[in-house]
């Protein structure tokens, strides 16, 4: 997971050092493992840090900006022939991308033109087995190109503040923190070229059947953002609702997973009539387990995440709703809390999405087969290995359903479908 | 019927097209700074001639004048009106459609018009406050928050720095901006002599834009239909202010996303805005005059600025759809007799008028002068639209040159968005600059998705405007400070 960001002030009056820290802030979400800053100063150059504060090195009034949750394989290279020089950060990590870089540089020294440059590039690296991430270009003549990845895995808006700035993000909620509009949801497959005198959009021909990572929607971005014009929030209530249908049974209180699932939870509630309550409370500020790949630091965020209100769920009937279930481990720390901690009476968990059976094939999400949950447990077995009196999930046709609603199209594959919606 | 047209842009070429349609069999000599195909070309179409002259110069156009002898002297821009253009020309006897200089007072200096409508409790005016000197301004800056930050004096709508400060944990950055903007703009409104203010720090408003013109001889006020401009230079609204980079307007009297009521709110301030500056500087005002305005969450129509001229671009939205005789209204209106004219338009029709520009405008105007550029003129009209010459020069090689400024501006008719949307984006196609020096314009204007933001905005602050209408708050923005009461301040900032 990750985020791009570029930040040009078409103004040289602006420092960007504030607004690229404001505007990591709002990203840090989707990744806070690794940041990297590319910006001009005699020269383009690159700075990779874990700490936010990168962002000192932004003294130029053009930027771009990546934020991960890893520090795996090759997101960044930096490419310079005969006085031109050229930085390329991808949203993930992408062998190609040397190579990609130097045949760039190569094309932009021979067409002067890097808009074309850049399209003619990319038809050479077209791979059927393979997916281009979007990619953020920053030349030494402060001109840039932000590209969203042919199939649309991730997303990509464009916005602007007032007159002087224009903003490009993985996620609206950048341009919001950053006290910008937004202007475009970007399709897949299509780009911006951004320069002092000339912004203009463009797309190639490389585009692919878009559909969006489920994870998107479903987990990755904030309730505040707008993923290629559907509210997150709005979407995750719906999908809560849609969850309520597979209650069968009597429950006194619905909880979600904090806090994710807080929305998906009070669309359950408000389709049953039965009161969404605040169960868990947080120490420590926000932290997302699911980014976190070492297993004992993982539990070590969900634990401090969980200190439960007791008095909401003692001797309860408690419906439990959480997005996603990967390996299990966040819910078997929760309903252990439940169980053993509080004492509810019943407990019946609810996941807003299909059974995760497959691994991601564009290494968006981090999946390893043999410790997904669904792909190795049975129902039945799964629902023992959690102490619930039931076990539900949505079904494919539900989040096809609700996808519909917004003329949504999803990836699938690792719910072992190619597309959900559309 | 003679008419000496004066100005050398795409608003005088759209005037020269209005015109040369008249029953009146008008003959169009020009008077303009440059040699602007477009204007030569009516020109010589209807027997008339032009001459280049520095427009600005009361002198030079009155020697001009004496030459061609006119039935009437139309004069297209706001420079020769605060040159006192038509001022030497009413006194030599010519009749004259264009503004005098003490009218014209209300378009060049923004202190003027902003303080007329305060004077006299105009609706839509906005809070603002003027800067003779560099440190008071600086002192004051300081403390701004929410605000634009303007020159003095109309200054081809270049200079405005909109800075939206309603965050404070990136308020410091906007107010070192603020603080370094004030210096150069004052350094560069030094060289306007002929006005006392030189800065205007003015309230930040939210909202969609929209150009109310209209057309009077000082008593009668003839409307023109809405247009919406838009500034910023490139697509989806993003990028540096500019003149203009196209238009719309239609269909009928209204935009779809202004009311009735609002159009006739904006109709009234326009009208209040002639009397209060008729009385003010005891000058009759004969000519066009503009609202750019904003329908704005504070009060509803609310007043950005005022043109002493037709807007430009907006006025060649009206060449394919005036349908009765557009001369007759301005000569009417020159001689004081446009009591009972009536502008006819096609009211089921659109337009959409498609700015094009060399990259480099609107802050780079070396970078944007001096290209060859080529139109097909033909294929243009093929697709039922028109083509406007602007900031474009004809050289002695017989070649054309950008100037730096807009260079055509194409307008398509139609009967609805859609359709003209379209044969406005092939008709864009026509041009290109024969060194290879990119040119720009906006595919999103007349597009159905930026009608409908524009719509949902629109929406969003009427819900606004309509509740504060309703609590009596219109116009006013309440500031507590704790231990110094209630006052009515929009332009300080967080840090006090």
């Amino acid at each position: 997971m990750s985020s791009l960001l570029t930040v040009y002030a078409f103004d040289e009056l602006w420092s960007l050092v504030n607004i690229v820290r404001y505007g990591f802030q709002a990203l840090q979400h989707r990744g806070s493992q690794l940041y990297v800053l590319c910006t001009v100063k005699d020269g383009v150059t690159c700075y990779e840090d874990d700490d936010v504060d990168i962002s000192r090195h932004a003294l130029d009034h053009v930027a771009i900006a990546a934020t991960y949750a890893d520090k795996n394989g090759i997101k960044t290279s930096v490419v310079s022939r005969d006085g031109v020089e050229v930085a390329v950060v991808t949203d993930r990590a992408w062998r190609k991308l040397p190579d990609f870089a130097s045949e760039l540089i190569r094309e932009v020294k021979r067409c002067r033109n890097v808009e074309e440059a850049f399209k003619s590039t990319l038809q050479r690296f077209v791979d059927e087995k393979d997916s281009i991430p979007s990619i953020q270009i920053l030349t030494n003549n402060r001109e840039v190109i932000a590209w969203r990845t042919p199939h649309g895995l991730t997303p990509l808006v464009l916005g602007s503040y007032c007159f002087d700035m224009a903003i490009v993000s993985s996620e609206s909620t950048a341009v919001d923190i950053l006290g910008g509009d937004v202007k475009k949801f970007m399709g897949a497959g299509e780009g911006v070229y951004i320069s002092r005198y000339l912004v203009k959009t463009f797309a190639t021909s490389i585009s692919k059947e878009p559909s969006l990572c489920m994870f998107e929607p479903l987990y990755i971005a904030r309730h505040d953002a707008v993923v290629d014009g559907v509210s997150v929030y709005i979407f995750r209530k719906l999908l809560g609702e849609k969850l309520a249908e597979h209650l069968d049974t009597e429950v006194d209180v619905v909880v979600g997973v904090p806090e994710t699932a807080i929305p998906y939870a009070i669309g359950f509630s408000h389709k049953i009539g039965k009161p969404f309550e605040l169960a868990f409370v947080a120490t420590g500020g926000r932290r997302r387990s699911m980014l976190l790949s070492d297993p004992f630091e993982k539990i070590i965020a969900v634990h401090l995440k969980m200190n439960p209100v007791k008095s909401v769920l003692e001797g309860k009937k408690v419906a439990l709703i959480d997005d996603s279930m990967v390996t299990g481990a966040t819910m078997k720390t929760v309903a252990q809390i439940l169980r053993f901690r509080i004492g509810v009476k019943e407990l019946h968990i609810f996941i807003a999405s299909p059974q995760l059976i497959s691994t991601c094939p564009f290494g968006i999400v981090n999946l390893d087969m043999k410790t997904l949950l669904a792909a190795n447990l049975s129902s039945d077995l799964a629902r023992d290995y959690l102490e619930a009196d039931s076990l539900h999930w949505l079904s494919r046709e539900d989040v096809d359903t609700v996808c519909r609603k917004f003329s949504l199209k999803l990836c699938g594959r690792c719910f072992g479908v190619n597309f959900l919606g559309g | 019927m003679k008419v000496l047209l004066v100005g050398s842009g795409g608003r005088e070429h759209a005037i020269a097209k209005l015109i040369r349609r008249s029953l009146l069999e008008p003959r169009i000599f020009v008077a303009m700074d440059y040699r602007n195909p477009g204007l030569e070309k009516e020109a010589e179409d209807t027997g008339g001639g032009w001459r280049i002259v520095k427009t600005t110069d009361p002198q030079s156009v009155a020697k001009v004048a004496e030459e061609v002898s006119p039935d009437l002297v139309v004069i297209g821009p706001e420079e020769p009106q605060f040159h006192g253009v038509s001022d030497i020309l009413r006194e030599k006897g010519f009749v004259v459609f264009g503004v005098s200089r003490r009218c014209a007072e209300v378009e060049k200096s923004k202190v003027f018009a902003r303080t007329l409508m305060w004077k006299y409790g105009i609706e839509g005016r906005l809070y603002f406050k003027a800067f003779r000197d560099l440190s008071e301004a600086r002192k004051f800056i300081e403390f701004a928050g929410d605000v634009v930050i303007k020159p003095a004096r109309q200054a081809g709508g270049k200079g405005v720095k909109v800075l939206k400060d309603t965050q404070a944990y990136l308020s410091k950055d906007r107010q070192e901006v603020k603080k370094t903007y004030v210096e150069k703009l004052f350094s560069e409104m030094e060289h306007f002599v002929d006005i006392d203010y030189k800065i205007l720090v003015e309230q930040r408003v939210e909202g969609v834009e929209y150009t109310s013109m209209v057309i009077t001889d000082g008593d009668t006020v003839l409307p023109l239909p809405l247009v919406q401009d838009h500034p910023h230079a490139f697509e989806f609204d993003v990028g540096p202010e500019t003149g203009g980079m196209g238009s719309i307007q239609g269909p009928g009297w209204l935009l779809p996303f202004i009311t009735r009521e609002e159009y006739l709110k904006t109709l009234e301030i326009v009208k209040k805005v002639l009397d209060v500056l008729q009385l003010e500087v005891r000058d009759r005002y004969v000519g066009a005059f503009a609202g750019q305005m904003m329908l704005t969450g504070i009060w509803g129509p609310t007043v950005i600025e005022f043109y002493s001229r037709f807007g430009d671009p907006e006025i060649s939205n009206l060449v394919p759809i005036v349908v009765n005789d557009f001369l007759e209204i301005l000569d009417r209106a020159a001689s004081r007799r446009l009591a009972g004219a009536k502008l006819e338009i096609d009211e089921e029709s659109v337009t959409i008028v498609k700015a094009i520009a060399p990259a480099g405008y609107p802050d780079n105007k070396v970078l944007a002068s001096n290209h060859p550029i080529a139109i097909d003129e033909q294929r243009i009209r093929e697709l039922g639209c028109e083509t406007l010459y602007a900031s474009i020069e004809m050289r002695n090689d017989g070649f054309m040159y950008t100037k730096g400024s807009r260079v055509f501006e194409i307008v398509c008719v139609g009967k609805d968005y859609e359709d003209t949307y379209k044969r406005s984006e092939l008709a864009v196609n026509y041009v290109r600059t024969l060194d290879g020096h990119p040119l720009f314009y906006r595919r999103d204007i007349g597009s159905k998705e930026l009608l409908s933001d524009r719509v949902r905005v629109a929406e969003k602050v009427r819900i606004v405007y309509r509740s504060r209408a309703e609590k009596g708050l219109l116009g006013k923005m309440l500031v507590w400070v704790p231990g110094e009461g209630i006052f009515e301040n929009p332009l300080i900032g967080f840090v006090r």
